[in-house]
């Protein structure tokens, strides 16, 4: 039994890692622009597949597999990359709409998630692309678990950029300007901030480290395919909310939070009921926690009052 | 109808913003609330209209306490309120603005209206009537159609009061009314809020604009920090020592702020010629 | 004051041109190839689909983007009591009620919890919602045969006639979707329908005027829901086949750009809409793949060039209405 939870446990910290990353991304558009950046998903998406290529390009090259180096600067250029895509895209479709309805901001973003996905499905590949391994493997035994290098280095991993996230935004001039934006655009605009500059930089890194985590996603699972950004990005989302949209720890905390439950309530609810209930429910599982997070609970753990009360905003359109 | 605050009290976190306050505000007069920024007057309608939770204590119109209902309810019982910022519909047309007013009157004929044939038209035109006359009493009538975002600011301010007005309230409580108005547009307010006053409606007005205050109000309410400091008639208001240090500081305080105010001056001066000069302080 | 009591003469002759075209198009209709009027029903669910969630985000300015999970429940709620499933067999007409009632009831429920969210919260939940409905159709293999559907659903049968070819039921959805655009016009006009605009414009200035903003969003769900559940019967019943696929997000989001296209709240822009969102895509049959990319590129464009939608709020039913002589 032991085996099993820590097995259990490896993985939802595993999946965590990668939820809590992409949550990053949304809770600091939401922090700033009130925006929910649907297309952040399809960030993850080109990220992986940006990776496959990067990765592909070097092993053609060298004729063998990537040595570190190489893949350390295939996840910087791939966070560069996409970064540069979503500085893009915030400049073309979002900048605009800046001062109207809470509305429009969205259903431009839906609408560039609609584009990437099927310029990707359309002109990249329909299929499963098949991604290589980057990384050693090799697996420990733990408590009866087996634990790989892989998974390790997806946690660690994670929590190093976070924390370095948590650093930029505390201690750099640049993190703080963000932090000032995100508390009041009026005031920090008022104090001669320009917002463009902070609001670009947190669409460079939002999008960047969810490419990261679409590299890692795709490293751990063997395949980028046009399609993987929905259902994870939505549960990243769920993530971000449970953590508290707008909260940074929130994200990181929510990410890992979800992780668990889903894993445990996927995972043990096949158990439990004896296999009447499946593990096809996990999806459901994350929507449930979504529906009750935000009807008993909206500001998740460290967020702001959602609700109507003392808000001050008059129109959605 | 009276109503009346007894020891109200609202905080905000640790600031305390209303402290322990008992006031009675009488039907057929218009009752004025000025005080220093701060003093909680805003707080004060707020909480009255229910957009505030009170903290403590009670809010009683005629006997009917008010303080736990929901916004909706107070407003249904005939207290009526325009805001500081405007707040209209700004989407809506000016006489929908009032339209809408009748909602909780007319809701339940909701049913009737959709479905049976011919009413519809009817009880629309029903509707514009009563519209268009309120309309007239505060001369926006040609206005009718226009958008309410598409007014001057005078006459939306007209048209807040208007919609606060619509369904002869009990209670009218006016935030600031006069911010932003001219001088001459400050006198046609004086006269209409005059004309508005019914022995049985309670006009409450916060306002900044003494002069405006002095001359429309029955009585004075002074608030300072949270607290009563004083009530009464424009004349008793006017003399009282404590609301002047209130507002303008103690006479000590006034000294300090005159030697202060000389100080900075002497050390820099502006040539129109040179830029600015600095001088160091104690020289001429 | 301008407005005054239409004219008999007016009014009977803008009576008389909206029964000629209805006329027209019954007769002419129905001659067309049958692909065409099948796909003329389609824009006519979706125009019902639209005027219901219409009432909601066009009214109320309420974003639901999980309204699919209506139509869901309506479909499903033929399928289930109307074929060889369970082997039930209850009229279509009762199902029709049956399924808006559930569909409704389903509205209300949501809305009770959610209503007191936040704008983009309340976005996020309902397409949450949505999701949930079509999981549960997917997974509750015993009540829904899960992704194989349901097949061998019942003729539907109105007033003793079967019908089972698209031509019947477009003399069905005509009248069908004229009556709902009536009362929803007639809603729009209401009194309700100016507390709706009035919570869309300023929550809580509403609030101060006495409106019970509660109710009045709740009575937007469930009443959009319920119009949702109607076109869901429907649906099942022209089709004989349900599944969950047709029951996915793509298909809310598709609503909701019908809306955003026909300009939110404009009646007459809705069904423009419809017409252009499932014409189109059949016109670009050969381009199918391309279908969902020109759908992701309009969105933006549109967006960003009208955001409050592409067709003019003054093109709306009262200026249709007046251009037919009713003064």
């Amino acid at each position: 039994m032991t085996g099993f939870l820590v097995q259990q446990l490896v993985n939802a910290l595993t999946i965590g890692a990668i939820y809590a990353l992409i949550a990053l991304g949304y809770t600091m558009v939401y922090g700033v622009l009130r925006l929910i950046n649907f297309a952040h998903s399809e960030m993850f998406m080109v990220g992986g597949h940006v990776g496959f290529f990067l990765l592909a390009a070097a092993a053609s090259l060298t004729g063998g597999p990537a040595s570190v180096l190489v893949v350390f600067a295939i996840f910087v250029a791939t966070f560069i990359a996409v970064g540069l895509l979503g500085v893009g895209i915030e400049a073309t479709a979002y900048r605009p709409l800046r001062g109207a309805s809470r509305l429009a901001p969205m259903l431009s973003a839906l609408g560039v998630a609609i584009i990437l996905q099927n310029v990707v499905m359309l002109f990249v590949s329909r299929r499963p692309l098949p991604f290589p391994a980057f990384m050693l493997s090799m697996s420990f035994d733990v408590f009866g678990a087996v634990v790989t290098l892989n998974q390790i280095f997806i946690v660690l991993f994670a929590i190093a950029l976070m924390v370095g996230l948590g650093w930029f935004v505390n201690a750099t001039t640049l993190g703080i300007k963000i932090r000032a934006v995100s508390e009041n655009m009026r005031t920090a605009q008022l104090l001669g901030i320009n917002v463009n500059t902070p609001i670009s930089l947190i669409f460079f890194i939002g999008p960047g480290l969810g490419a990261l985590a679409g590299i890692l996603y795709a490293g751990y699972y063997g395949i980028v395919v046009f399609s993987m950004g929905f259902i994870v990005g939505l549960k990243a989302f769920i993530a971000a909310i449970l953590g508290g949209i707008g909260s940074i720890p929130g994200a990181m905390l929510g990410g890992f939070a979800l992780g668990i439950l889903e894993t445990f309530g996927g995972g043990l609810l096949p158990r439990l009921t004896h296999g009447a209930i499946g593990s096809e429910y996990r999806d459901i599982f994350a929507f449930s926690v979504l529906v009750l997070v935000l009807i008993f609970r909206p500001a998740g753990f460290f967020g702001e009052s959602v609700t109507e009360e003392g808000m001050v905003y008059k129109r959605d359109f | 109808m009276t109503l009346r605050l007894e020891a109200l009290t609202k905080r905000f976190g640790a600031l305390l913003a209303i402290d322990r306050l008992s006031l009675t505000f009488k039907p057929g007069m218009i009752t004025s609330v000025i005080g220093p920024n701060g003093a909680g007057k805003s707080t004060l309608i707020n909480m009255c209209a229910g957009s505030y939770k009170v903290s403590s204590g009670r809010i009683l119109l005629d006997d009917v306490e008010l303080q736990e209902l929901k916004k909706h309810q107070i407003a249904q019982r005939g207290v009526a309120r325009t805001y500081q910022n405007i707040r209209l519909f700004d989407g809506m047309s000016v006489i929908q603005n009032l339209e809408v007013c009748l909602f909780p009157e007319l809701f339940g004929k909701t049913f009737a209206e959709v479905f049976v044939p011919g009413l519809s038209h009817r009880m629309k035109e029903e509707r514009l009537a009563r519209c268009q006359a309120a309309l007239d009493q505060f001369g926006l009538l040609p206005y009718a159609d226009e958008f309410a975002a598409d007014l001057s600011y005078g006459n939306q301010k007209l048209l807040e009061i208007a919609r606060a007005t619509m369904l002869r309230p009990n209670v009218l409580m006016l935030d600031e009314p006069a911010a932003g108005l001219n001088h001459g547009e400050k006198h046609r307010l004086k006269q209409k809020l005059r004309e508005l006053l019914r022995p049985d409606l309670t006009m409450i007005v916060v306002e900044h604009d003494m002069s405006l205050v002095m001359t429309l109000s029955d009585h004075i309410i002074v608030l300072h920090q949270g607290k009563l400091l004083f009530e009464g008639t424009p004349a008793e208001v006017q003399n009282n020592i404590a609301v002047q240090e209130a507002y303008l500081g103690s006479p000590g305080e006034l000294d300090e702020i005159r030697e202060a105010a000389r100080a900075r001056a002497n050390r820099v001066r502006i040539r129109a010629d040179a830029g600015i000069e600095r001088r160091r302080p104690g020289t001429n | 004051m301008r407005r005054q009591a239409g004219t008999r003469t007016g009014r009977l002759r803008a009576v008389a041109i909206v029964a000629l075209v209805v006329a027209g198009l019954t007769y002419l209709v129905p001659g067309l190839p049958t692909y065409y009027v099948r796909v003329i029903d389609m824009v006519l669910i979706y125009v019902l689909l639209a005027a219901g969630l219409n009432m909601v985000v066009g009214y109320a300015g309420l974003l639901d983007l999980g309204f699919v999970a209506f139509y869901a429940i309506g479909a499903y709620s033929y399928a289930i009591l109307a074929s060889g499933q369970f082997d039930i067999h209850l009229p279509f007409a009762l199902v029709l009620f049956i399924g808006g009632g559930l569909a409704g009831i389903a509205g209300v429920l949501l809305g009770i919890p959610v209503l007191r969210l936040r704008g983009d919260y309340l976005a996020i939940v309902t397409l949450g919602f949505g999701e949930i409905v079509r999981l549960l159709m997917n997974n509750l293999t015993w009540m829904t045969n899960g992704p194989q559907g349901v097949s061998r659903i019942d003729e539907p049968f109105l007033f003793g006639a079967g019908l089972n070819t698209p031509q019947d039921f477009f003399r069905l959805l005509l009248p069908l979707v004229l009556v709902a655009l009536t009362l929803a016009w007639r809603l729009e006009r209401s009194i309700l329908g100016l507390g709706w605009a009035a919570i869309r414009e300023d929550q809580d200035a509403a609030r101060g005027i006495g409106i019970n903003t509660t109710i009045a969003k709740l009575l937007a769900f469930g009443l959009s829901a319920t119009l949702g559940g109607f076109a869901g019967v429907i649906f099942a019943g022209l089709q004989r086949f349900v599944d969950p696929v047709s029951f996915s997000f793509w298909e809310s989001l598709t609503i909701v750009l019908i809306i955003v296209i026909g300009g939110l709240g404009n009646l007459v822009g809705i069904v423009v809409g419809a017409a252009v969102l499932i014409v189109v895509p059949e016109l670009l049959r050969e381009y199918s793949e391309y279908r969902m990319l020109l759908y992701g590129c309009a969105l933006v464009v549109i967006i960003l060039l009208r955001p409050r939608g592409l067709i003019d709020r003054r093109y709306n039913p009262a200026w249709l209405i007046r251009k037919l002589g009713w003064r």
